[in-house]
């Protein structure tokens, strides 16, 4: 079966009217007018300039959220402790059927939160109580460590406000003098430096103060909660303020907002695939069948050419 | 100067929400503006358009 879609022949030169058309001069005048908006825009209205969250910040507006995350790093409670590839082998992240992308790819990005985000800052600090309550915690067992963090940790969430605990019993180890040392590093901000400049000299890798950012159990999500930035909140299209943000992600960010991805614990990686499909499908326009038939359907460019579609009809 | 003229949108932004959807009044904005600007250049007539119904009713082929 043959579809005549066009009465006109590609093979032959074109034999209608033609009209001048000078390509440089509209470029110039796009350029000079889309520069002038873009610069009016900036002088009316600025840029978002939200102070950026740091260890600083956090321990000083919410040093009770501070003080649990940190116990809970050493106990390994976390979200990042129990992440999975690329930082460790905890967790086993997001299947898309059979297929676990994340763990074909490996731990790429080794972390240990005890280690990562508190110990080995700890180990920059010259106090001895730091260093004798290091000695104690590596020289320590597995089950032993455990046992003081997660003591530590349940007492300060059961406690809500406590930035520190007596240990009368002993029951907690070396745990509040770390946690308290590393709240005190964190609050004059050289935790900050510390965890940005544990793998290289520059202060350019954000990946281990992110992660510990995102284990708090309050001030990180409420503070993106208060801006829109949530995932069931559209983040992905929001910006900081009041600015518009990036509206064109709304269709990555509309799954995010309906069953089953809203609640599944693979929603990114069903969202990414979905996304690649349909984009696959945007690919491949010009071949589906029923796509070429739209223009006959829905004749907009018979509203841009209407004057030389009029004249057609004049003609005839 | 620039201070004076500044609109400062460094506050919290209000949202129009609908069922599951939901869009800041920032963005809503700018696709309204994105689909008056695209209704414009479906509706508006080409700067050169007399110049070009001249043409064509002399039958000026280039």
């Amino acid at each position: 079966m043959t579809r005549k879609l066009s009465t006109v022949d590609p093979s032959k030169k074109w034999s209608g009217p033609v009209r001048e058309y000078d390509l440089i001069k509209e470029l110039v005048i796009a350029v000079v007018v889309v520069g002038l908006l873009a610069l009016s825009l900036a002088a009316l209205f600025s840029s978002p300039d939200q102070k950026a969250l740091t260890m600083q910040s956090w321990s000083k507006e919410a040093p009770a959220d501070f003080v649990q995350t940190a116990a809970g790093e050493l106990a390994g409670t976390t979200t990042s402790a129990s992440y999975g590839p690329p930082y460790n082998h905890n967790g086993d992240n997001q299947n898309i059927g059979p297929v676990n992308l994340a763990k074909l790819a490996g731990v790429r990005i080794p972390i240990v939160p005890a280690d990562s985000f508190v110990i080995e800052p700890l180990k920059l600090q010259t106090s001895d109580s730091t260093q004798a309550a290091i000695a104690t915690w590596s020289a320590a067992s597995e089950t032993q460590r455990s046992d003081w963090a997660n003591a530590y940790a349940d007492a300060l969430t059961k406690d809500g406000k406590a930035l520190t605990l007596a240990d009368p019993t002993g029951k907690f180890g070396p745990t509040p003098t770390l946690v308290t040392a590393l709240y005190g590093m964190a609050t004059s901000g050289a935790l900050d430096g510390a965890l940005t400049t544990s793998d290289s000299t520059l202060p350019t890798n954000f990946t281990k103060p992110l992660l510990f950012l995102a284990d708090s159990g309050t001030y990180f999500p409420d503070k993106a909660g208060a801006e829109h930035l949530g995932g069931d909140q559209w983040g992905v299209m929001n910006e900081t303020g009041s600015w518009p943000g990036q509206s064109w992600l709304w269709l990555y960010s509309f799954w995010y907002q309906i069953e089953p991805f809203k609640s599944s614990g693979n929603a990114d990686i069903l969202v990414m695939s979905l996304m690649g499909l349909l984009s696959l499908g945007l690919i491949l326009l010009p071949l589906l069948p029923i796509i070429p038939r739209i223009p006959y359907w829905i004749p907009v460019h018979r509203l841009i050419w209407r004057n030389w579609y009029r004249k057609s009809a004049e003609k005839v | 100067m620039i201070k004076f003229l500044e609109i400062n949108l460094n506050h919290p932004a209000h949202y129009f929400s609908v069922g599951p959807f939901s869009v800041s009044i920032g963005n809503l904005t700018i696709i309204l503006a994105m689909m008056v600007i695209f209704s414009i250049a479906l509706f508006a007539p080409f700067p050169d358009h007399e110049h070009s119904r001249r043409s064509a009713k002399k039958g000026d082929k280039k």
